[in-house]
């Protein structure tokens, strides 16, 4: 516990985060806007529209994402895993301790963009006079999957970080599989590209794509890669010297 | 004996370079220990090896009789300075310190308290990126102090301070080993730390060139005291009746030959004369110190 207040203060104490959720604010409040507001009504009759829409607070799982690769990166980056390391010398407790903190912030990521975005959006379908045909089941599984998938990326994150241990390197690597390497295999593979981590844990939020994964096994694909991740990173931690 | 640092056969191999090689020592209780070499001899990978940081190809180590990372919580008795950079420039210096208090769960009290006994209270609250190298230097001390250790481990702390700023930490040092405890400091330039140690491990190439204390490492390469008094006259003829041979500087002081301090004061003493200065003159340990230290590395 003492370790967890420790990690959560690093992530406190620097104005990255700030940056980071002033960042997913800004976005969110901008797609979610300029889409509810200019996306024409014959387009917004089904659920999956409406759903497809409102899901759009997950993208708070690329910031939760850079939160998590900032908890290893930092410390590689400016040097402070050396102490860091002497004052927690169990490396297996250490990873253990920043995945958690990296869950816990990815949780409020995910709060923030999802709730931001899914009450704005609701919002504006009401002002527009959008017929809201989601269920209640739908929207708590909306909401939750898009929470809980945001803090599974805190984790991916985390361990991320731990794997390649240089800033620069993690971010670019994040960025680029998440933002074209992905893409690219959904488009062309959809049937093996459902089973990369960000469409499966897009599928956590129901079906708010085609061709995606069941939600149950979304999100159990989701915690294998997370979990996947965290063994590579956690074994890498323990073999590599701290120089 | 119970020795506070323990190495044994220390090596350790970077693909095809022997950093450290077959290292074996032992450090006890209440020592100021200068771990000496020029850069590249392997004294930050020892260091290193010694808390745990990075594993030894083989060999191995104990600090309090147990490898590091087996000690329960070894930051509350083991406090060291590895690099006088780490810190995240974004963070105040309070909140560094902080990030790792909190971890072995010691209170903020003694955060505050050892902010002030390393003059850094006033800037407690500010970024670290403002401050200047010495304030980082003492910003690390104070890091390494929070656990109130039992040993204290810095490499090259001395590194870019100014002269008022080497003073402070050796004045810190001698106040901190005085109750008892023990340091181990590492530095290229002997000169830095003669005048704070009791002894010296001096290594190059990775391997143990000598162990000993200072003045007989003086003593054993013909060093050279320099003393003050007001009757030079009459202890130089003491010294001499011991067969310790002398000569006078150029400003008039006695400079003793290939003797220690301690034997020139017990000479002092039996002879009633009154002595104002007393000191191992550095330039000749250096001298000492360079030539241990100058052997080409092992093909």
């Amino acid at each position: 516990m003492n370790q967890l207040r420790a990690e959560l203060l690093k992530i406190r104490s620097t104005r990255t985060t700030i940056g980071l959720l002033l960042g997913l604010i800004a976005l969110a409040l901008l797609f979610t806007v300029l889409t509810c507001t200019l996306t024409p009504s014959p387009q917004l009759l089904t659920e999956q529209d409406q759903s497809s829409l409102l899901s759009f607070g997950s993208i708070a799982g690329v910031f939760a994402a850079l939160a998590g690769v900032m908890l290893f990166t930092s410390e590689y980056r400016f040097g402070t895993i050396r102490p860091t390391s002497l004052f927690n010398p169990n490396r297996t407790r250490l990873f253990a301790t920043k995945v958690t903190a990296g869950v816990l912030s990815g949780l409020v990521f995910g709060v923030i963009g999802e709730g931001l975005v899914f009450s704005i959006g609701m919002i504006i379908f009401k002002i527009r006079g959008v017929s809201i045909v989601m269920s209640g089941a739908n929207m708590t599984e909306l909401i939750v999957g898009a929470i809980v998938g945001t803090a599974l990326w805190g984790a991916i994150g985390v361990a991320l970080g731990s794997v390649v241990p240089n800033q620069v390197g993690a971010v670019i690597s994040l960025l680029a599989w998440g933002f074209v390497v992905e893409n690219l295999v959904f488009g062309f593979l959809p049937k093996v590209g459902r089973f990369l981590p960000v469409h499966s844990s897009d599928s956590m939020m129901g079906p708010i794509q085609d061709k995606l994964l069941p939600g149950v096994a979304g999100t159990l694909v989701t915690v294998a890669w997370a979990l996947v991740l965290a063994i590579i990173g956690v074994a890498m931690l323990k073999r590599r010297d701290v120089s | 004996m119970a020795y506070v640092v323990r190495s044994d056969s220390l090596t350790k191999r970077y693909g095809d370079v022997l950093a450290v090689s077959d290292l074996s020592f032992t450090i006890e209780a209440g020592t100021i220990t200068g771990f000496l070499g020029p850069n590249g001899a392997g004294k930050s990978t020892t260091l290193r090896m010694l808390l745990g940081l990075a594993k030894p190809t083989s060999g191995h180590s104990t600090v309090f009789g147990s490898p590091y990372d087996q000690l329960a919580t070894p930051a509350l008795r083991i406090g060291a300075v590895l690099e006088a950079t780490d810190f995240h420039p974004g963070r105040s210096g309070r909140d560094h310190l902080r990030t790792l208090s909190w971890a072995v769960g010691i209170p903020d009290a003694r955060v505050d308290e050892v902010l002030s006994l390393v003059e850094l209270q006033g800037a407690a609250k500010r970024r670290v990126k403002g401050y200047s190298l010495g304030m980082r230097q003492r910003l690390g001390l104070a890091a390494a102090l929070l656990g109130n250790p039992d040993l204290l481990v810095l490499d090259e702390p001395a590194n870019g301070l100014d002269p008022e700023g080497v003073r402070w930490l050796r004045d810190f040092l001698r106040d901190f080993a005085s109750g008892g405890r023990t340091v181990l400091i590492s530095s290229h330039v002997l000169a830095e730390i003669a005048q704070t140690v009791d002894q010296v491990l001096i290594i190059n190439h990775g391997r143990l060139v000598t162990e000993s204390t200072l003045d007989e490492l003086t003593a054993r390469v013909g060093g050279v005291v320099r003393v003050q008094s007001p009757q030079l006259d009459t202890l130089a003829e003491a010294l001499q009746r011991e067969g310790i041979v002398t000569s006078r500087s150029n400003d008039h002081a006695l400079l003793a030959q290939g003797t220690t301090k301690e034997r020139v004061g017990d000479v002092a003493l039996a002879a009633g004369v009154a002595i104002h200065e007393l000191v191992t003159e550095g330039s000749s340990l250096e001298e000492v110190f360079l030539d241990l230290t100058s052997e080409e590395a092992p093909k």
